[in-house]
């Protein structure tokens, strides 16, 4: 792949393609070209989770995937993904739990949560933390992020 | 199936080639990388999880590649896993996700990469990355060295495989050629029943490994029939000794108990760790010798 | 690491959230202007939605990174590699047409950050004093074009002898870095020596004691930042940082220029923890500068390394007592030295230090109190606010200390702290009166029933680590503590003089004016809920954006656990003025002001430092369980209890995620966290090795609050927002120390530390490595 050569691939549901270095961090192309701010640079080191996004259903910190690696796959970021009664599901939880404070690794963490229940809609709160352990925060203590996801468990019973 | 070869002969020094205008290829099959791989110098990239962090460069900036990127994440030809003739093989580009979601895999190298990164590590990180990236404190490593792990080198020349302590050479060292790719570990599926494993890592996940232990062992009738050994991140490379652990072939519990301290003397003369910023040197020995002394007395208990 | 297990019983909820609130009716006579309203109507202490969490969970909310004003340009910051030097030369490569150098010579004004000391300049002149410090910027529209220009600029050092560490400061052999003896500010108050030399003599029992505490780092999960835009002769600044009004007072300095040249404008601030009060300032006059330079916006982002290498922390301490006791086990002298490492430039350590005095006897009656201390400098990070501000630092040493006192004379450590507690209307250490209701006792009581600290308890008897038995040793420890709320000292009254203005609408509703900022602890929720509670409007019809100098009034800064005790207070009495015109029929939409009037009785002096150093005080209690692997000596913290008492909580939900919060970050702060320094840089300079807790590193939480309304805060509120961190890291230690019998003098814990202990210990021929 040269600097040229455009890189194709689903973002969002929609098909896109990004031109320039294919070894320019996915996360830097989603937050400039594609204006994506959701999601995150808290560390540039694939510690923190808060440039999370599903790749082809997985999550992947995309400080750590090179853009043109994702040719022929499809990318969801929270902007893709907060249209859909899922996310609504979620969100809901996350504000009656307490889960958003400063908010930085909030879209992050929707993200790891979207990722665990697509596998396992009912995990028990030992699976959330785990599932959970690769996103950092600093406001919270976890408590009330890992009981939005229980809770957005519970009350979504048929989404996932 | 093994290929079996000869060491093929050196290749000839390559001729002066003008630098590649490409910044990274995106192979379409293992055919194609090796030919990319022959012809010119490339970095090849697995899941990226430890390239993309050593080469990073400060925030909006793209890593540091001095080198094409050759993508082999993706080939499928690499992320197989079969299993015959008394061997598993792992395709070098099975994510931790994988081997985790593979019933074959062996209890000892699921539960190290259970305790590597975080989720979204463990969905992009490979078994032949964290090979062939050679960290002193590479998780599977302990597991593959302790279960006679192969690894299967593939070139347009041919194919060898190498035991594993002899394909790791020492920090980011290994016997890769210039024009090889790691296609796959094999790993015989005969192995001890028994085992003890401890990361003691930074905190309770996503951690880097301060040092570990692997212990596996099998008895029968009172005497041990087999032990094996390996520490990581103590030493630049993993801690085995056959010697050591032949030597405790057929023992039972009273000569295992009485021979446990000049056991952990012999290994306390292999164990050289250092001082970092993560942890000491001395609580890095402290630790893998009271790691391995509590393991020896498991297994004299067992007995 | 812990594995899902099938078969485990069910286990306890995670977190408890304290009782329900108690439906009496509470009305405080002393104070004519508080009503509290019970019933379904009132908005205080019952949780609502914040309005921040669907922005923030969507990714709609905007952070400085997420700016980019047309024709922006980026800057990056050449920093000094050496920890203290001379700079002889420094040459910048020929730069490309729209590329600019900006150096100190490009600050129109004083070179100075605005500060206690003015003592730090925006960037170097001719020397360095720490690893990390700005020398210039380069700006340019390429970022792969100014990361190449940035390395190869050639700067000439001539080394100057470092100095690290507080003993290497205040050795004396070194030329000094500040002054003439390293000392950023010194201090000694309380009783005489010949008072406490009599106090000694005539003691049944001295015990001498010295306590050490790291270093900590916010890791908030924004890295620092600023936008500046020039215009129309106006600077603007846009960036995270919790004190609009430092910013601005520093860039008028900076610039020289009126300050209405200059407009400051937070933008959504994620995670500060004190750690942007005084550092904005900084970049902030570094965006600025260049803004002005180039004729151009400036994006200056710091890197998370960048950040974590070069960002104030957490000062290190030591702190010594020596105490007497006599025959009834009584403490009848205390006398307390502190040193705090301040690193190169004073900053606030003035501030934390008097916070860390303030705090040295702790939570405890003590006849006699002789307290000094002093903040030095190093040739290391500056060191400035962190949650807690000199607290933790003086609360893990006195409630260690109380531990060994206790042990010392064969008492339970709980038991002797209780006895020694203070109630309402004893003396505080410097002399100042508690006015308001003390309830250590009670709540004492509650930690215990909720701990099962009696059951729990080891006792002193060392431990046999080399059982050869794996089998975790546990042990419980517990800490008493408090938090004064508001500025240190004489602080409100003489230096903030906080203002805040509130905007009638025509909807019935206002809009809210004042400086103070939501970085994530809710603000932006209380604050509007004391406004509407108080104008009986819904809280939809009040209005707080983020703060713009143009706006807003300077209310003080978002610090000292303040925003809602001191200005929400004063918002609660513009409300109430609203109120009052609008009942009367008037058609006035003017604004309301209110200006901070210090409470009645309190009073302070600064220069004999006699006097209430706070107006209120928040008090907590802490009971920490931990597993003490044998093996590995890797701590496992089972549980925390707590006890607050913050008075009243405006909203519940929000309290409690300001105790977890807290909760974790003092457990980190008493066994992760470990940050030290390899040649006057810091080695853990990543995510990756400086270590803080992830969701499967927090223990099991359950707490509760205490109903103590205070009569000046509004609805009874007092300070809450850094308590919850104080009392996690002496609980934690005590509970280490009850687990294996040997004394924990030094946070944080770590593994490595108790290891080296343990072989120190050992007189066995264990330890091969010996050999």
């Amino acid at each position: 792949m040269n600097a040229e050569a455009p890189i194709r691939f689903r973002l969002n549901g929609r098909e896109v393609s990004a031109s320039g270095d294919p070894l320019r961090r996915l996360l830097d192309v989603l937050r400039e070209d594609f204006g994506l701010t959701g999601v995150k640079e808290g560390c540039g080191e694939g510690e923190c989770g808060a440039c999370a996004v599903l790749i082809d259903g997985r999550l992947v910190n995309s400080c750590l995937v090179p853009v043109g690696d994702v040719e022929g796959r499809s990318v969801l970021t929270v902007e893709g993904f907060r249209e859909t009664d899922r996310y609504r599901a979620i969100a809901a939880a996350m504000e009656e739990t307490g889960a958003v404070q400063c908010g930085f690794c909030t879209p992050g963490f929707v993200m790891a949560a979207e990722a665990l229940l697509r596998k396992n809609p009912d995990p028990s709160v030992e699976e959330i933390r785990e599932a959970l352990s690769g996103n950092l925060c600093r406001c919270t203590g976890y408590h009330a992020i890992v009981y939005a996801v229980r809770k957005a468990a519970e009350t979504g019973k048929d989404l996932w | 199936m093994r290929e079996r070869t000869a060491h093929a002969p050196r290749p000839e020094p390559r001729a002066y080639q003008p630098p590649s205008l490409a910044r990274a290829y995106q192979p379409r099959s293992l055919a194609e990388a090796l030919r990319i791989r022959g012809r010119e110098a490339v970095i090849p990239f697995a899941g990226g999880t430890d390239l993309m962090v050593q080469r990073r460069r400060p925030t909006g900036l793209t890593p540091r590649f001095e080198l094409p990127a050759l993508f082999i994440g993706g080939l499928e030809e690499l992320r197989g896993i079969s299993e015959g003739d008394g061997v598993l093989t792992m395709g070098a580009c099975c994510t931790c996700s994988r081997v985790l979601e593979e019933r074959a895999a062996p209890p000892a190298l699921r539960r190290v990469v259970e305790e590597i990164g975080s989720p979204a590590v463990k969905n992009r990180a490979t078994m032949g990355g964290n090979i062939c990236n050679a960290s002193p404190a590479g998780d599977t490593l302990p597991a593959l060295y302790a279960l006679e792990s192969r690894v299967v080198l593939r070139s347009e020349r041919g194919g060898r495989t190498l035991p594993i302590e002899e394909f790791i050479l020492g920090p980011g060292k290994t016997a890769l050629a210039e024009d090889e790719l790691l296609v796959a570990v094999e790993i015989p599926t005969a192995w001890p029943g028994r085992l003890f494993y401890r990361k003691i890592g930074t905190r309770r996940a996503n951690a880097l490994s301060k040092l570990s232990f692997l212990g596996m062992a099998s008895n029968r009738r009172g005497r041990l029939v087999e032990a094996r050994m390996a520490f990581g991140a103590v030493a630049p490379t993993v801690v085995r000794s056959r010697r050591i652990e032949s030597g405790l072939r057929d023992a039972a519990a009273a000569e295992l108990a009485e021979r446990t301290p000049e056991v952990l003397e012999l290994y306390a003369a292999l164990i050289k760790p250092i001082d970092d910023q993560r942890s000491t040197a001395h609580y890095r020995k402290e630790a893998a010798l009271r790691l391995l002394r509590f393991f020896l007395q498991r297994l004299a208990a067992d007995l | 690491m812990s594995q899902p297990d099938a078969t485990a019983p069910k286990k306890p909820p995670l977190h408890r959230r304290n009782t329900p609130p108690d439906p009496q009716v509470v009305v405080d006579g002393r104070c004519p202007g508080l009503y509290i309203l019970w019933g379904m109507g009132s908005l205080i202490r019952r949780s609502i939605p914040r309005d921040d969490a669907r922005p923030k969970s969507g990714g709609f909310a905007e952070y400085v990174a997420d700016l980019h004003p047309l024709g922006m340009l980026y800057a990056r910051t050449l920093r000094s590699a050496r920890p203290r030097a001379r700079i002889a030369s420094v040459r910048v490569p020929e730069l490309p047409p729209g590329c600019f150098v900006v150096d100190r010579s490009d600050v129109p004004g004083v070179n100075r950050v605005k500060m206690l000391v003015d003592d730090q300049p925006f960037l170097a002149e001719g020397e360095v004093n720490y690893v990390g410090e700005p020398i210039l910027l380069l700006v340019g529209p390429d970022r792969e074009q100014l990361d190449r220009l940035l390395s190869a600029v050639v700067v000439e050092y001539e080394d100057r002898q470092p100095i690290f560490g507080v003993r290497d400061s205040l050795s004396g052999k070194k030329e000094p870095i500040y002054g003439t003896d390293n000392l950023f500010a010194s201090y000694v108050f309380g009783a005489s020596e010949a008072e406490m030399d009599r106090a000694f003599r005539e003691a049944s029992l001295v015990q001498q004691d010295e306590y050490e505490s790291g270093y900590q780092e916010h890791i908030y999960m924004e890295p620092q930042g600023m936008v500046g835009v020039y215009e129309g002769g106006r600077v603007t600044v846009y960036g995270s940082m919790q004190c609009p009004y430092y910013v601005k007072n520093a860039l008028v300095q900076g610039f020289g220029w009126e300050e209405g040249r200059i407009r400051v404008v937070q933008t959504t601030t994620g995670g500060a923890f004190g750690g942007k009060e005084e550092y904005p300032s900084l970049i902030a006059g570094h965006a600025a500068f260049a803004a002005v330079k180039c004729g151009r916006p400036v994006q200056l982002l710091l890197d998370r390394q960048e950040d974590i290498v070069s960002t104030t922390k957490r000062h290190p301490a030591v702190v010594r007592f020596r105490t007497a006791l006599d025959g009834q086990a009584r403490i009848t002298a205390m006398q307390v030295d502190v040193t705090l490492d301040g690193g190169a430039y004073a900053g606030l350590s003035d501030v934390v230090l008097q916070r860390a005095l303030f705090a040295a006897t702790g939570v405890y009656r003590v006849p006699l109190a002789r307290v000094s201390g002093r903040a030095c400098a190093t040739s290391s990070v500056p060191t400035g606010a962190f949650r807690g501000f000199g607290g933790p630092q003086a609360f893990f040493a006195v409630e260690m200390h109380m531990h060994h006192l206790a042990l010392a004379v064969g008492e339970d450590p709980l038991d002797f702290k209780r006895r020694h507690a203070v109630s309402k209307g004893d003396a505080t250490v410097t002399g100042g009166v508690y006015r308001q209701d003390v309830k250590l006792a009670e709540m004492a009581d509650t930690l215990e029933a909720l701990s099962g600290y009696r059951e729990k308890k080891r006792g002193s008897a060392p431990r046999d680590e080399q059982a050869g038995d794996d089998a975790p040793l546990r042990g419980i420890g517990v800490s008493l503590f408090f938090h004064g709320a508001g500025f240190t000292g004489s602080g409100e009254k003489d230096k903030i003089k906080a203002r805040v203005e509130l905007l009638p609408l025509e909807e019935g509703g206002a809009e809210i004016l004042v400086s103070n900022v939501e970085m994530g602890q809710g603000s932006q929720t209380t604050l509007r809920k004391i406004v509407a509670e108080t104008l009986q409007v819904p809280v939809e019809a009040v209005v707080y954006r983020n703060p713009d100098t143009d706006r807003v009034p300077d209310s003080g800064p978002t610090v000292a656990s303040r925003t809602v005790m001191i200005v929400g207070k004063l918002l609660m009495e513009a409300a109430e003025e609203l109120r009052a015109r609008r009942e009367a029929g008037k058609a006035d939409s003017s604004p309301v002001f209110k200006s901070y009037r210090q409470p009645e009785g309190v009073e302070w002096n600064q220069e004999s430092f006699r006097g209430d150093a706070y107006q209120a005080y928040s008090w907590g209690a802490n009971a920490v369980e931990v597993e003490v692997d044998p093996l590995t000596c890797e701590i496992r913290v089972c549980g925390i209890w707590g006890v607050y008492d913050i008075g009243r909580a405006i909203d519940e939900r929000i309290i409690q995620g300001q105790i977890e919060g807290g909760i974790a970050q003092g457990l980190g702060y008493g066994s992760l966290e470990h940050m030290a320094l390899r040649n006057g840089r810091i080695a853990q300079d990543s995510v990756t090795d400086y270590i803080i807790p992830t969701s499967l590193d927090v223990p099991p939480m359950e707490y509760r609050l205490v109903d103590n309304p205070y009569a000046e805060g509004p609805y009874g509120a007092k300070g809450a927002g850094e308590l919850p961190l104080v009392g996690a890291a002496p609980a934690l230690a005590a509970a280490v120390q009850d687990a294996l019998g040997r004394p924990i003098r030094r946070i944080p814990v770590t593994p490595e530390d108790l290891m080296a202990e343990a072989a120190r210990a050992d007189n066995g021929a264990r330890s091969a490595h010996e050999r």
